[in-house]
């Protein structure tokens, strides 16, 4: 046995009874997924004794109308808080002006007001403006939540840019809009990814929101759409396709986490830049 | 860095130079405009609206009638919402006990791991179930309680332990533990990966230096480790009272705040009060308050929890 292994061994056991104990239901659900009605029945615990694929299209039919919502919702949203927010941030990290700290403040200061301390005034204020049952009742919320800590983040990234490269563009008679478009936008890729991504998951994940602005069942997103798909389940016992749908829900992050990895913990882990 | 300015490349003529400036200013205050047009209507202004209200009986159109703290007062006598409270604080702390825990073990296990790789490896396992939507998490969870056909129930039958089956979030004495015990063992989540970076930031030369010393593992963990994530764990702290404040959305998927209100948190609440109850006024002020306990909270913490110690170096 090497010694590195040898060190690393007793870690390993707890590391992996830890990842066993965690990823088991995981493990469940994508297996029953599988399953026929009476395949789960009698054999709860077993491997599935023959692929039940129709779970799949059942589940796909019913939810697929909510995966397409999300969609929409959030790469918009995620668009929307990139476009705006990369702009008031170039300016708070490149402008010199007077009010400039006070207005940076000033968006700060929103980090500390929670979310349920808007919800009501929110959702009046949604209800008022005409916007429920539209995806803008979602989207424009989302922008202007996202873009806060957003604009924290790409200030000060773009603000640690060398200045003589804007400087050596300045003199080649390169306009304002040139230098965020051509150099500050290209050399921020990978913050600008973690900030996508990090939104993206959010408003993905968020319920309480849509389930108070958004009373028709067809533009439900998938977190309130899926809550109420698997309650129809929940009693029944042909978990196969509520397990199917929790698999299809699923499956948008899981493609974009694969995708985009390294941008994907870096963005978990960028809380830590609050601190 | 912050001297830059886009003013200070052009060259500056007397006169011209002030035009241009005020020029120049007036682009930034344009180019800011969505970004603070946004917040001020879908941040700032329900806030204060929030605020406002707190002190009002509102239904959210025609009444509305100032009725001072009464709506605070009314929070004290109300038993469900000092049920509710009491909840919160169990989640609160047992959340707490936890996030210092179990992932700092996590943390901890996979930055002393040898193999980088592995170490690598288990990093990323440990982020994959963050990926899962929030509520198909929920979702297995409900199906891990689940009265009849359950996972624990069914695991119970084949220890041979099937007396203790029951209906877990539908039992007055259990439904707030089992809740609780939601995302067991913990270790998947961003706590693990904050705590892991924190080590991962440690200078090698000091984990060295320590142990030249002759310092063990263990005293190296205590004495070196815990001391330079400080950071992290007061970051996790705020985090974990943050999140136990605000967050229903477990409570309402999994119990809907039942059996009865046992498992009723204020947020919870402060919803059913506004969108059931039409009682606008009163869910503002519970707003307020939990508004007001999460800013001295966060500021004790930040006031009184020691940060990490500086290491600045030879």
């Amino acid at each position: 046995m090497s010694k590195t292994l040898k060190h690393d061994l007793p870690i390993h056991i707890f590391l992996i009874f830890a990842a066993i104990l965690t990823f088991y239901p995981f493990f469940f659900m994508a297996m029953t997924s599988f399953k026929a009605t009476p395949d789960f029945q009698h054999n709860f615990w077993g491997l599935p004794q023959w692929i039940q694929l129709s779970n799949y299209s059942d589940a796909w039919t019913r939810i697929r109308g909510y995966v397409i919502n999300s969609l929409v919702v959030s790469t918009t949203s995620a668009a929307g808080v990139l476009c705006i927010g990369s702009i008031s941030a170039f300016v708070f990290a490149r402008f010199h002006f007077p009010g400039r700290e006070v207005l940076f403040l000033m968006l700060l200061a929103l980090l500390m007001i929670p979310g349920i301390l808007t919800l009501v005034p929110a959702f009046l204020l949604v209800k008022n403006l005409g916007l429920m049952n539209t995806y803008g009742a979602l989207i424009l919320p989302y922008i202007a939540g996202g873009q806060i800590f957003a604009i924290f983040i790409m200030r000060s990234f773009f603000a640690s840019l060398p200045e003589e490269l804007f400087e050596s563009a300045r003199i080649d008679g390169a306009h304002t809009f040139h230098l965020y478009s051509k150099i500050c936008l290209p050399l921020s890729k990978p913050i600008l990814v973690t900030i996508a991504i990090m939104n993206i998951l959010s408003t993905w994940n968020d319920y309480i929101w849509p389930l108070v602005t958004i009373a028709d069942g067809r533009l439900w997103t998938i977190s309130v759409g899926i809550v109420s798909f698997g309650s129809q389940y929940m009693g029944t016992e042909s978990w196969g396709p509520m397990y199917a749908g929790y698999v299809l829900a699923s499956l948008p992050l899981i493609v974009l986490f694969i995708f985009t990895m390294r941008y994907f913990i870096a963005g978990l882990t960028s809380g830590a830049i609050k601190a | 860095m912050a001297q830059s300015t886009i003013a200070s490349g052009a060259p500056r003529e007397p006169g011209v130079g002030l035009l241009r400036n005020i020029l120049r200013r007036k682009e930034a205050y344009l180019l800011l405009f969505p970004s603070f047009a946004l917040v001020f209507i879908f941040n700032y202004y329900p806030a204060a609206s929030a605020l406002f209200h707190s002190v009002f009986e509102w239904n959210g159109a025609n009444v509305q009638r100032f009725i001072g703290l009464g709506n605070f007062a009314a929070m004290l006598k109300d038993p469900t919402l000092m049920g509710s409270v009491a909840n919160l604080v169990r989640l609160a702390l047992f959340s707490l006990a936890v996030n210092l825990t179990f992932p700092l073990l996590a943390g901890a296990l996979i930055f002393h791991l040898r193999d980088l790789r592995l170490a690598y490896v288990y990093r990323v396992l440990f982020v994959i179930p963050l990926v899962v939507p929030t509520m198909v998490v929920l979702g297995i969870w409900k199906s891990i309680y689940a009265p009849h056909i359950g996972l624990l129930n069914a695991l119970l039958k084949v220890a041979g332990l099937g007396h203790m089956a029951r209906p877990w979030l539908g039992d007055f004495k259990l439904a707030l533990y089992a809740i609780m015990f939601i995302g067991f063992p913990w270790v998947a989540g961003m706590s693990t990966l904050i705590y892991l970076a924190g080590f991962q930031a440690i200078p090698s030369e000091l984990l060295d230096a320590a142990s030249i010393d002759g310092a063990g593992t263990w005293k190296r963990f205590w004495q070196v480790e815990i001391p330079l994530v400080m950071s992290q764990i007061k970051l996790i702290v705020i985090l974990t009272v943050i999140g136990a404040m605000q967050n229903f959305s477990t409570v309402m998927v999994m119990t809907n705040g039942g059996p009865g209100t046992v498992t009723m948190v204020p947020g919870l609440w402060l919803y059913r009060n506004a969108m059931y109850y039409n009682k606008m006024g009163y869910a503002c002020a519970i707003g307020t308050a939990l508004f007001a306990i999460t800013l001295t909270l966060t500021y004790l913490n930040m006031r009184y929890l020691r940060s990490s110690v500086e290491y600045t170096g030879i």
